[in-house]
């Protein structure tokens, strides 16, 4: 685009501009023929009417003409002084005075008029240009002729000077203009050239890329769109990759799930086939085997929960808050008893709305996670209040807390704080992802706070109930 | 002394971390179980092993982390990553081996036998009985008379010792034994177990484990 530009105006400047200098020369060339003529024709006049009083004059006095022709010709012939002019004079086309001695008269150039009027013509000879101007002298001499040549040689070498002189110019001219033409395409082109070199960069993966995007004139308007589709491809891309990672994340998690109570299973079972074994040792590897199903048992429901919970439609009623508390107390029972948990309520709110059985399942996990968080002797109080105008329940413990950077993976499935996936509190891993998929269906936010030794806060924000 | 060795089990998973003990124990090595990473240092620190089986991913410590701080002591890396890029790292570090989840009970064995053998320069001999073996010269006395044995015998012999208290399919002793190219049928087992029973008087040593195989009983 830009080299089509560059020649197409360059092309069309080169045109006007030769048709111009071609105009002007070819005006001046008509200028300075139109000048030697005028005064060809004009000194042809003054010649003729000079020569004609002589004649008169000469002939007053009783004298003829024939005898005294040469002499008084003679005098005109240095007329003009500069030697450019040349004189022939006829009567009755026989020549009879010539001062062109060096010049051949060729008999075309000679051409006697053949009325009264004058005749004017260019004539070419070795190298010399001429103005040719024939005539008849004045009444009653008519039978004289006067060929007046004049030498426009310098004139015309000077114009083709000049016309070369033009050419020249132009010709450096156009040198001057293809270049600032090539600076100025550049200068305008740029910004395309960045555009498509950006475009390509996004294109080949480097989505951090963007225009600069200074002034407020249309190009700037346009970077500015460009990069704010840059930075939506962007934002798209990481999104798909997050959701890529996450579910590659939890295939990995859900094989490596899978695969620890398999290999126990597998394991004893291959003990139970080829070892020499006594009693104990059988029931120890059945036990084994029959823990590791149930494990495999539960993880396979709480899967299916989690899948469920997406789709199936939730019952809204109104729920007391103080019942679906004690509730919650009364199947952690308990476990609340063997770690000695010193457990609060304060309620400011008397219903929530929302699934029974979903609801006290959200409580009962987040429970069971304070409680784990917690050691013995440990304080877990569950607060419902009103929080900038909406329901919002706080599950607080003093636990271990965790990490802040953890925080944001704790709800994805199989996700455990500790990367050696350590069973020892027991649970699959899912019971989050659970939690927050009630919260989820219930129009709710699940929060977490927590600091690692400060024990962690669970929030559920309602904000439509 | 027999092929016995002092083992560190460190792996997280109370089942697997027993499973591997239990299977250790059946030919005839001592075992020590730890639950994580500082506690296994803490161990290894306290006491001399002949080799550590090590899972990965550990509470407190990940095994990488437990590895470079015992280089001396052989280890086998036992984990349910099994990628590439974990594995050239385990043994890229200076591991011994690297067995991944799920695990067959003959191939841990396998190798632990293997870097055992490597690692421990005064390879033994084994007693049970009448009879003793003595690996290094490739003798066996019954009631300290010396008995002519084929070589094949006597690989035969070291396979069962080495998988003692394990019943092994003929199949299995087949490729151990003579390769996997080899294409006799299985009848060639029962007649070599026959002939180390009668040179060895080990008729009720050797037992036949209905269904399975053979399996060479000793008191552990």
């Amino acid at each position: 685009m830009k080299y089509r530009t560059f020649f197409t105006t360059l092309l069309l400047f080169l045109i006007s501009f030769n048709i111009g200098i071609f105009m002007i020369t070819f005006t001046m060339f008509k200028e300075t023929i139109k000048n030697a003529e005028e005064r060809s024709l004009m000194e042809h006049y003054i010649l003729t009417s000079a020569i004609a009083k002589d004649f008169q004059a000469v002939e007053s006095r009783g004298i003829h003409i024939e005898g005294v022709i040469d002499s008084l010709l003679h005098q005109y012939s240095n007329f003009s002084g500069d030697k450019k002019v040349r004189l022939a004079f006829y009567q009755n086309d026989q020549m009879i005075y010539s001062n062109g001695q060096e010049i051949v008269w060729k008999s075309n150039l000679l051409k006697r008029s053949e009325e009264g009027n004058r005749q004017v013509s260019f004539q070419k000879l070795d190298n010399h240009t001429y103005v040719n101007v024939s005539g008849n002298l004045p009444a009653p001499y008519e039978a004289y002729t006067m060929v007046y040549l004049y030498e426009t040689t310098e004139a015309i070498v000077a114009w083709e000077k000049m016309k070369n002189m033009l050419y020249t110019v132009g010709f450096i001219l156009s040198i001057l203009l293809a270049i600032g033409l090539l600076l100025l395409l550049g200068q305008i082109f740029k910004p395309l050239s960045q555009i498509s070199q950006t475009s390509r960069n996004i294109a080949a993966g480097a989505y951090d890329t963007r225009l600069p995007a200074s002034g407020n004139d249309e190009l700037a308007e346009m970077a500015q769109s460009f990069n704010y589709m840059a930075e939506e491809i962007q934002r798209q891309m990481v999104e798909l990759t997050t959701a890529a990672e996450k579910k590659q994340q939890f295939i990995d998690n859900f094989a490596h799930e899978l695969n620890t109570p398999l290999t126990a299973i597998y394991g004893y079972a291959e003990y139970l086939q080829k070892a020499a074994l006594d009693e104990d040792d059988r029931l120890s590897a059945i036990s084994y085997i029959m823990s590791e199903s149930r494990r495999m048992h539960v993880m396979a429901n709480q899967l299916l929960d989690l899948a469920n919970l997406k789709n199936d439609q939730i019952v809204w009623e109104a729920q007391n808050l103080t019942d679906l508390f004690q509730s919650v107390k009364q199947t952690l029972h308990n476990r609340i008893l063997e770690k000695d948990i010193q457990m609060e309520f304060s309620s400011e709110i008397d219903v929530i709305y929302g699934d029974a059985y979903l609801l006290k399942s959200l409580f009962v996990n987040l429970m069971d996670n304070a409680i784990k968080a917690c050691g013995t002797g440990g304080q877990i109080s569950m607060d419902a209040v009103w929080e900038a105008g909406k329901k919002t329940i706080c599950i607080r413990d003093n636990g271990k807390g965790m990490p802040p950077e953890t925080i944001q993976h704790i709800t994805d499935p199989f996700y455990r704080v500790e990367k050696s996936r350590n069973r020892k509190e027991g649970g699959t891993g899912l019971g989050l992802s659970i939690c927050k998929q009630i919260v989820l269906r219930h129009d709710a936010e699940l929060k977490f706070i927590s600091h690692a030794g400060e024990g962690t806060t669970a929030k559920i924000i309602f904000t439509t109930s | 002394m027999e092929v016995v060795a002092d083992i560190l089990i460190v792996e997280d998973e109370i089942s697997i971390n027993g499973l591997i003990e239990k299977n250790l124990q059946l030919v005839g090595h001592q075992c020590t179980s730890v639950f994580d990473g500082k506690s296994a240092i803490s161990e290894i620190q306290a006491h001399t092993y002949d080799l550590i089986i090590l899972d990965i991913m550990l509470p407190e410590l990940d095994g990488f982390t437990v590895f470079e701080k015992v280089k001396e002591t052989p280890t086998i890396f036992l984990t349910a990553r099994n990628s590439l890029a974990d594995r050239v790292k385990g043994l890229s570090m200076g591991a011994d081996d690297y067995l991944t989840k799920p695990f067959e009970m003959l191939e841990l064995l396998a190798r632990v036998e293997a870097v055992l053998r490597r690692t421990q320069k005064n390879k033994s001999y084994f007693e049970a009985g009448m009879v003793r073996i003595d690996f290094d010269s490739h003798q066996v006395f019954y009631m300290d008379q010396h008995v002519e044995c084929t070589p094949k015998e006597f690989e035969l012999l070291e396979v069962l010792v080495n998988n003692r208290n394990i019943a092994l399919s003929r199949d299995r002793l087949l490729e151990l034994v003579w390769g996997y190219d080899y294409e006799g049928d299985t009848r060639t087992i029962d007649v070599h177990i026959q002939k180390l029973r009668k040179k060895l008087g080990w008729e009720n040593v050797i037992k036949t484990v209905y269904k399975v195989g053979y399996r060479l009983e000793v008191k552990r």
